[in-house]
Formats: C-alpha cells, sequence, structure tokens
C-alpha cells in the first residue's frame, strides 16, 4: 500500500512536472534568473521614472517577448541580438510567452513585464494586437513591434514598427532558384499562410520570374510549423506531379522535412531565416547540409541592436514604420564556399547584378502589402503556376 | 499526369501515410476490445518518437532505437494502466494528462539531453529504419513499386493487423482480453483477472504506439521535431471507431485516411484550392465516414429487430 501510495505521488510529481515544462512560463526563461532577481530591486525605481525614456546615464530596461526559444532561426536571432546589447550594458530580459496554443495568455505575461518596470516591449507580428492595446493602455512604456507592417495612421506615438524587406531576399534566392532549375519549376513550401509569409512567397516569385519569364512556381502551405512529415511528403509529390527541382522553404521546423525530400530526391533546397548550411554542417547530420545552397538571411538580431542604437543617438524611430532590407543589410543570402562551388559563376553575376539594381533603386521588388486584397495576391500566385 | 508511375507513386504514398495510422488505429483496437477508449495514442507515440531518435542516437544502432521506442511506449501504457486501474482514476482524464504531458515533457526531455528545443535534426545523429524491396513483386508493373520499396515498419504495420487479429480471435488471452471489454463482471465471475487483462491490453497498446512512433522519427523523416505526430492518434482512434474494433476493418480505414492525406498533399501542391480547406479533407472524411457506417449499423440493427418481430 506504501509503495503504491509512493508512485502514485512520484506520478503526479512527474506529470506536474512537465506540464510546468511544457508552459515555459514567463519567468523561466534562459537569461532570467539573473535578471529576474536584479529586476525585483529595481522594478519600483524604474517604474517610477520612466517618464521620456532614454536619459544619457541610465538605460531603460528591455523586454524581449518570444514564444520559444530554441527554433535556431528567427526568434534565437533576436535573442542574438539581445545577448549583444546586454553585452553593451542594456537589462534586456527574455520571455517566453509560449506558443499559439497559450495565446490567451499572452497578454497576461506581457502586462507583468510591464509591472515589473521593463520600459520597452520587443516583439514580433504576431503579438501586434496586444502591443496596440497596450501601447493605448501604457502611453509612458515604449513598444517595438518588429517583423510586422501597419499603416502610418494606425501606428501610436509610442510604439515602433520594425519591418524586414523579406521580399528583397526572397527575390534574391528566387533569382538563384530560377537560374540553378533544370525543369523550369521550382517550389516555395511555406508553414502557415499570413502576410509576412506571403511577402517571402511574393519576392521569391517576382525574382525568379525576372531572371526566366518562363518560370513556373509551385507554392504550397504544410498547414503547421512543426509537421516535417507531411512537408517531406509535399515536396516529392511536387517533385513526382510537377518536376519541381529547386524548393525554398518558409516554414519554420517543417523546414527540416524539406531538406530531407531534397537529400532523397537530389534536389536543391534554400534555407530561410539563418544560414541553416552552417547549422547543419557543425551538426551531427552534416550531409543535409550538402543540399542548401543558401539560406535567405533576415537579421533579425542585428536589425533589433542598430535599433537600439537609434533610440539611444535619439533618432526619430518612433510613431512609425521602419523599413529595413537589403540596403540596411537586415536581409540578404549566404554567399559561402558551398554556394560558390556550386552556383554557375553566370547566376551569381546575375544575382549580384540585380542586388545592385535594388540598392540603387532601379528595380523595386514586389510585395505583398502592395496588393490591393488576396484575390489579386492568389492571381499573382496563380499566373505562375505550373 | 495520370501516367502509370504517377498512380503508382501515389498509391506508395498512400500506403506511408497510412501506416502510422494503421499502427495508431490497432493500438486503439486492443484498447477497444479489452473495453476502453484510450485517449492517449497521441502521447504514447510521441514519447516513442523521441525514444527512438534518442536511443538510435546515443547507441548508434537503429535497432536499440526502435526498442527503445517499443519500451517507451509500453511504460506510457503502464502509467495510464496504473493510474487508471490500480489508481482507479478516471481513465479519459488521465489520457488527456498523458497527452498534455507528452507535448510537454517530450520538449523537456530534448532540452536537456541536447539543448535543443525545437527538433533533433542537427543534435541527435539521425537513424532510420531500412526500407526493403521485394523481390518478384517488385518488378510487377503499378503493383511492384507500388507495394516494394517500404520501410520495413510499413510492412511490419500490415503484418500487425495479421497478428492483431490472430491474438484477438485465434489466442486464449484474447478471448479473455475481449471478455472482459463485454462484460467485466461475468470475466470476472468465471476468474479471469480483469485488471491484469487491462494492463496487458495497454502494454500492447504501448508496443504498437511504439512503432507507430518509431515510424514517424526514424522512418518517414529522420528526426523528432515537437509534436510531430500532430493529430495521428486521434485519427487512429477514430478509424478503430469506424471499424468497431475490428482489426482488418480499422487498417482499412487508416489506410483510406491515408488515401485522403494523399489527395490532400497532391491538391495543395496543384495550387488553386484554399490550403484550409484541403487541410480539413481528412477530417471531414473522419466525421463523413463516421456518420455513413454509424447509419449502415443502425438499418442493419432495424432489420434485424424487424426481423425478430
Amino acid at each position: 500500500m506504501k509503495i503504491k501510495r509512493i508512485l502514485a505521488l512520484a506520478l503526479a510529481g512527474a506529470m506536474t512536472a512537465s506540464l510546468a515544462a511544457c508552459g515555459g512560463s514567463g519567468s523561466s526563461g534562459s537569461s532570467s534568473s539573473t535578471t529576474a532577481a536584479a529586476a525585483d530591486s529595481g522594478a519600483e525605481a524604474a517604474a517610477e521614472d520612466s517618464g521620456d525614456g532614454g536619459s544619457e546615464a541610465k538605460k531603460d530596461k528591455i523586454a524581449y517577448v518570444v514564444g520559444y526559444l530554441g527554433d535556431k532561426s528567427f526568434n534565437d536571432s533576436g535573442e542574438v541580438g539581445m545577448n549583444t546589447l546586454r553585452s553593451e550594458g542594456w537589462e534586456a530580459k527574455t520571455i517566453e510567452v509560449g506558443d499559439e496554443t497559450k495565446a490567451d495568455k499572452w497578454e497576461d505575461s506581457i502586462l507583468d513585464v510591464i509591472d515589473e518596470g521593463y520600459h520597452y516591449i520587443v516583439a514580433s507580428s504576431s503579438y501586434r494586437d496586444i502591443l496596440l492595446k497596450l501601447a493605448d493602455e501604457y502611453p509612458e512604456n515604449q513598444f517595438v513591434l518588429f517583423d510586422d507592417s501597419l499603416e502610418a495612421d494606425q501606428i501610436p506615438e509610442n510604439l515602433a514598427v520594425i519591418f524586414y524587406a523579406q521580399n528583397e531576399g526572397s527575390y534574391m534566392v528566387g533569382q538563384l532558384a530560377a537560374g540553378m532549375t533544370e525543369t523550369g519549376v521550382v517550389a516555395v513550401n511555406v508553414g502557415i499562410d499570413g502576410p509576412v509569409i506571403a511577402d517571402f512567397v511574393t519576392g521569391f516569385i517576382n525574382g525568379a520570374s525576372d531572371y526566366d519569364p518562363d518560370i513556373k512556381v509551385v507554392k504550397a502551405t504544410v498547414g503547421s510549423w512543426t509537421e516535417p512529415a507531411k512537408m517531406k511528403e509535399l515536396c516529392l509529390s511536387q517533385a513526382r506531379d510537377q518536376q519541381a527541382d529547386v524548393f525554398y522553404q518558409v516554414a519554420g521546423g517543417s523546414g527540416g522535412g524539406l531538406f530531407e525530400a531534397c537529400k532523397e530526391l537530389g534536389t536543391w533546397a534554400i534555407g530561410v531565416d539563418s544560414d541553416q548550411y552552417e547549422y547543419y554542417k557543425n551538426s551531427e547530420n552534416p550531409e543535409l547540409a550538402d543540399v542548401i545552397l543558401t539560406s535567405m538571411l533576415k537579421n533579425v538580431g542585428d536589425s533589433l541592436v542598430s535599433f537600439f542604437h537609434s533610440v539611444e543617438a535619439g533618432e526619430d524611430v518612433w510613431g512609425k514604420e521602419n523599413h529595413l532590407g537589403l540596403k540596411q543589410n537586415s536581409v540578404g543570402y549566404v554567399d559561402n564556399e558551398f554556394f560558390q562551388e556550386n552556383v554557375p559563376q553566370e547566376v551569381r553575376d546575375k544575382m549580384a547584378e540585380s542586388q545592385e539594381k535594388i540598392l540603387a533603386g532601379e528595380i523595386t521588388v514586389k510585395s505583398y502589402y502592395d496588393f490591393a486584397d488576396e484575390a489579386e495576391y492568389q492571381q499573382y500566385l496563380d499566373a505562375v503556376a505550373p | 499526369m495520370f501516367t502509370l508511375s504517377w498512380f503508382a507513386s501515389f498509391g506508395f504514398s498512400v500506403l506511408r501515410l497510412g501506416t502510422p495510422l494503421i499502427f495508431a488505429g490497432l493500438a486503439a483496437v486492443i484498447s477497444k476490445k479489452a473495453g476502453m477508449m484510450n485517449m492517449a495514442l497521441e502521447g504514447m507515440m510521441l514519447c516513442a518518437a523521441l525514444a527512438g531518435v534518442i536511443f538510435a542516437g546515443f547507441s548508434g544502432n537503429v535497432w536499440v532505437g526502435l526498442l527503445g521506442a517499443v519500451i517507451v511506449g509500453c511504460i506510457v501504457g503502464w502509467v495510464i494502466a496504473f493510474a487508471s486501474l490500480s489508481g482507479m482514476t478516471d481513465l479519459y482524464l488521465t489520457c488527456i494528462a498523458v497527452n498534455l504531458a507528452a507535448s510537454g515533457g517530450t520538449v523537456f526531455v530534448m532540452y536537456v539531453l541536447t539543448g535543443e528545443k525545437s527538433t533533433t535534426s542537427a543534435a541527435i545523429r539521425a537513424f532510420t529504419v531500412p526500407s526493403i524491396n521485394i523481390p518478384l513483386i517488385e518488378n510487377i508493373p503499378l503493383i511492384g513499386p507500388m507495394i516494394s520499396g517500404h520501410n520495413i515498419l510499413t510492412y511490419l504495420a500490415f503484418l500487425s493487423v495479421f497478428v492483431v487479429w490472430m491474438f484477438l480471435y485465434r489466442t486464449r488471452l484474447g478471448l479473455r482480453l475481449r471478455a472482459v471489454g463485454e462484460n467485466p463482471d461475468a470475466a470476472a465471475s468465471v476468474g479471469i483477472n480483469v485488471k491484469t487483462v487491462g494492463y496487458i491490453s495497454f502494454l500492447i497498446s504501448g508496443i504498437l504506439c511504439g512503432f507507430g512512433g518509431a515510424f514517424m522519427s526514424m522512418g518517414w523523416v529522420s528526426f523528432f521535431m515537437k509534436n510531430m505526430v500532430n493529430g495521428r492518434g486521434y485519427i487512429g482512434l477514430s478509424a478503430s471507431n469506424i471499424a468497431d474494433g475490428n482489426p482488418v476493418g480499422s487498417a482499412i480505414a487508416a489506410v483510406f485516411f491515408g488515401f485522403c492525406d494523399a489527395t490532400a498533399t497532391t491538391l495543395k501542391s496543384q495550387g488553386g484550392f484554399p490550403s484550409e480547406f484541403i487541410e480539413m479533407i481528412p477530417y471531414g472524411a473522419t466525421i463523413i465516414a463516421l456518420v455513413v457506417i454509424s447509419s449502415i449499423r443502425i438499418s442493419r440493427q432495424r432489420k434485424i429487430e424487424k426481423g425478430t418481430a
């Protein structure tokens, strides 16, 4: 009887522990144990003087709100930026608020950090509505909404929007895809549809069809960020039905399935957000890297660092959209040895030329945000579908 | 597009997509026949998927990984059995708790072991259970490329259908298990240990989920990713419900869901259809199939009643 009771207790304990782990609750961020302690002591003082922000001597505290760290991509890139800021003497706390299934807790978690005295709240487009609402309720605080686009009249004075021209980065890899394909069909597979993702797709199609007007682009949606199996199936079916032979993934965790499919098919893949060749080359499974020609880069971390440098310098960044593209080096593609080895000179020249033209403003890359409505975007997709 | 090789490749895809569903369906069948609804298939498969990758990666042997997956599947099954049979907790609540614990717990274990929170694709050396070509059959046009060259686990799935059927209908333990499922009190009155049979049913369920999970992370793709089972456990559960616990029927239903999935995948890459609608197809098909089957059953019941009246 006693043993049973102990076992039952142990079981209950194990369950609670794993439930807590899945919550990834607010204060358990990787960096937080030390910062949190510091926050407690300094919280009230900071809350008192959060008036104008950014006085010379004292830097206001930054809270970086993120679903979860460890995606080796978007979120982690932001964390790298936070680490740089920390080393420069900013007090930055990273709060992991959990993924979409915890969406009902997001606002509470953000309110908590505001109460703890954090002045700058940095979060991505997933938290747009919450930030807009809180910006209204907490005029003393300043909010940074990155990876999003808003109409100028929608942006409150205490909020700054950082927009990444993912269409420009995708334009470049679109050119590459069109240059590398032998069948004339390339594929772009995304995790879940949304405005930012559609902007990737728009730029990719634009780049590919500027390179070769006859190019066909297959676009498909996996329907999840964590479904590599279905992604693999999707790529295999695109290779079978449409003869696609270059695959571009904008699919977070599902993207791993695309690389596996390319390995199996012997086709090329293009990664996204961070240098995925580098990531796999130094991993336990280096052979996965050998299909990744390049990755479209989105330097979230660097952009956050330079954003806070501008804030420190007193530049006018608030109440408007800050557009970061190829010019600011916030998007781009990886130009490493593997890329140079496998991409013909001709294609690389063409890409360099296009990049020059974009930088000079001779080419304006199409953006999803230019389309009047979803139907127009759909037409754009249909026009290049095989 | 609709050439012979297209059909062969489509059929191949159906069988691959159906494999984890067959395992999950059979696992549900065993529990259902023992009178319980095992809603924790999802969590069991998820734990097994992670265990397979870890055991294979750290031992360097794919078969050790497969064994690890099966053992962990059993352990999770035992936990549920212990909680609900010995601890007298509510089975449904226990299963829900196990699913939630698995979705967080797998990430936790992965983080502790590898420092990754999303996937093991870079952190753990990948191993996959090999695929095999069947001699002779592989040379038959259409059929050959469709059923040859699959992962061993796919063949094991179909073999399991037969084994589970044999177990349920041709062994003494299977008979006892069904007796417990039909009427536990009557079974107990003739000296069957109801609790033991319940434990056994969850252990077998665990073995099957172990294979299903291992297929996800060591067959289909070669790494674990959080929540990678993505509802396949529930689909397997409904496959078993459609067939009313018949192993062969469940397998057919599972392959039917595989077919819906393959169709959805093909339609997706055609473009033109909204992907959210296509995403719905396998689940919509589940509901439709459940309604159709149950109305057939009702009308058959009525006929019988009329006949006797």
